[in-house]
């Protein structure tokens, strides 16, 4: 049990941290999580981080953390926390996260586990040749510095217009792949150099490309809506707004820390300052993170024309034979404005989810007409040895969680234990011995994204589930693993 | 649980500091000049690991921060190596402190083509997060945590 936050049991699955615990806590702290991966959660200060959110001016209902929550840098990953806008509601560079729009997409296929088992070394192979990963990696979809505004604007859009996706892509994206409001002269230079030359790009660290299987059902209306079968081949794609989205994030931090005392705010950590969204600072810093939101889904676009590519090369058919259609895309590190009811009233708040997935339910208009009558899909990536997910979202997140839900497994072991505690030879002879080849740029990222370093993201996912905050629909095992 | 141990090489003049998502480093030494030039350099070793030479040329850059206070300061450094780093694509493999106190540093850092390296581990940023900067008895000591 924790030696410093005593948490109020409020049911299974949702665990509070009372507004008494720290004085300037303006609302409570709320967990999602069973009593297993407390446990993991106590072993390090993310609680406290979820009671430090707490403090940011005019934060509404609850400091919220998903179950995969663990410990950040000033906000956890895995949290979510909703401002005021009309009442003097705060944004944050550091409540999104360097990674700006770091995100998932998954797409499907129309093959079968048969139709690839054979050419599963050729295909991530080919998949690991083809698309650009690693540190500093530069992609072959080269960009001028005209155009290089356009991408900030159009997202995804930019993408399709240059012959990387259709229409139906844009359709199958949070935000249509471009959310409104991006302002290229509210980005550094800085930040243009460092994002040059990576569009296309993977990156390294946690994000890969994936092949993978389903290999169980939960909700069979939304698979059919979905177009989803068990033994069906899936795509997963999970990458960000690379060194572009890092330098935005850096700059506004900084500027942000700076101009606290001009604002009068007080945050326990340098790490949550912030500026009202209302204030100069704070539409700049939503001017440019919007800029590295649209970057990271033209980029998630691009790297998914390149996987059609792979599959087509592979399997020497078009990627409409292959039935290589776009499920959904999400973002799991951004601020949103949305509209949510707090007190029986609607109101206008700054939504940051760091670390965790929108996850709107049945109906609401944000939703693609094809997927409305069952909710927002939700992709939860989990690690390369285990299971990913797709989830939708639930009304029940509506009411609770503004929209939100967990976004991967969460990670359990620091890199180095990690690393120390395999050989990269033993991690993939033990992963091929479960059908698993894996690529990657280096081996040292192997032993650092070890299965064992992340929580089960079984576990996760049943929290989420069971507290009504997702919904299962159906669940992947990995095939073939591409990593920076 | 974060915790320290002491990397193996005893030339090294930092040590590594482990985080459930991220790393760490705690540097220490006589002066603050040092300390920054180590936790630079630190911070390179990290990151990559140099291969071959065969992009000779070395390029210098001026780096001048101010902020209001030393651990700030320290961050804005940091931050502006990896920064600078990353735009023009090279790896710094010596830096040279010509001024510094408290709220101001200049100096000149040197790096070659970061094709000679084998990089390991993208580094995003320096932050905030833990981040001690002070002078204990005699010497300076500092400790901070990347995201990477």
């Amino acid at each position: 049990m924790p030696d410093h936050i005593q948490l109020e049991k409020i049911d299974d699955y949702r665990w509070r941290i009372p507004k008494s615990y720290k004085p300037g806590m303006r609302v409570p702290g709320l967990i999602y999580a069973n009593e297993k991966l407390l446990e993991s959660i106590y072993k390090d200060k993310a609680l406290e981080q979820v009671a430090n959110v707490a403090f940011l001016p005019g934060i509404v209902k609850y400091s919220l953390a998903m179950p995969d929550i663990h410990w950040g840098y000033g906000m956890p990953i895995g949290g979510v926390a909703a401002t005021d806008i009309d009442n003097g509601g705060v944004v944050g560079a550091g409540l999104v996260g360097y990674d700006i729009n770091c995100g998932v997409r998954l797409v499907k296929t129309n093959l079968q586990y048969d139709d690839v088992k054979d050419k599963l070394e050729d295909l991530t192979n080919r998949l690991f040749s083809d698309v650009p990963a690693g540190v500093g990696s530069e992609g072959n979809i080269k960009v001028g510095a005209k155009e290089e505004k356009q991408i900030l604007l159009k997202g995804s859009r930019w993408a399709v217009e240059n012959g990387f996706g259709t229409e139906d892509d844009l359709e199958c994206t949070e935000e249509n792949g471009a959310i409104p409001g991006a302002d290229p002269e509210a980005v550094s230079e800085r930040a243009f150099q460092r994002g040059k030359a990576q569009s296309g790009t993977l990156g390294s660290g946690n994000h890969f490309l994936e092949v993978q299987v389903i290999d169980q059902l939960y909700d069979r209306e939304a698979c059919d809506t979905l177009g989803l079968n068990l033994g069906q081949v899936m795509v997963m794609i999970h990458s960000g707004s690379r060194g572009f989205g890092y330098q935005i994030c850096e700059d506004y931090a900084r500027k942000m820390v700076e101009i606290l005392p001009k604002y009068k705010i007080n945050v326990p950590d340098r790490q949550l300052a912030c500026a009202p969204v209302n204030s100069s600072e704070g539409k700049a810093y939503l001017g440019a993170m919007r800029c590295a939101a649209n970057y990271a889904w033209a980029n998630r676009q691009c790297l998914m024309h390149l996987a059609r590519q792979a599959f087509e090369k592979v399997f020497g058919l078009s990627w409409q034979k292959l039935g290589m259609f776009l499920i959904y895309d999400v973002a799991h590190n951004i601020a949103k404005i949305e509209k949510h009811e707090v007190d029986g009233l609607k109101k206008n708040l700054c939504v940051h989810r760091k670390g965790a997935t929108r996850a709107f339910g049945p109906g609401d208009p944000a939703i693609p007409q094809r997927y409305r009558k069952i909710g927002q899909p939700v992709i939860i990536p989990g690690d390369m040895g285990r299971n990913s997910y797709l989830l939708v979202g639930t009304q029940k997140a509506m009411e609770e969680t503004f929209g939100s839900t967990c976004h991967g497994a969460g990670r359990l072991m620091s890199r180095t234990a990690s690393a120390k505690s395999t050989s990269a030879d033993m991690l993939l002879k033990e992963l091929r011995s479960k059908g698993i080849i894996v690529k990657a740029s280096g081996r040292k990222t192997v032993v650092e994204e070890a299965p064992k370093a992340y929580k089960d993201v079984n576990e996760v996912v049943d929290v989420v589930h069971n507290a009504g905050i997702g919904k299962r629909v159906c669940r992947m095992r990995p095939l073939g693993v591409v990593k920076g | 649980m974060a915790h320290f141990f002491l990397l193996k090489n005893p030339m090294k003049n930092y040590e590594v500091l482990e985080h459930t998502a991220d790393i760490g480093i705690r540097v220490k030494s006589s002066s603050l000049e040092g300390l920054f030039k180590s936790a630079g350099l630190a911070l390179v070793e990290l990151c990559a690991k140099k291969q071959k030479n065969q992009f000779p040329e070395k390029h210098k850059f001026v780096i001048t921060q101010k902020a209001a206070n030393v651990e700030e300061l320290f961050i804005n450094w940091l931050n502006e190596l990896l920064s600078l780093s990353s735009a023009e694509a090279l790896i710094f493999e010596d830096i040279k402190i010509n001024q510094i106190n408290e709220q101001f540093v200049d100096a000149i850092a040197t790096g070659t083509d970061s094709r000679n390296y084998k990089t390991n581990v993208e580094i995003k940023a320096a932050t905030y997060h833990q981040l001690k900067v002070q002078k204990v008895k005699s010497h300076w000591q500092a400790e901070v945590i990347f995201d990477v």
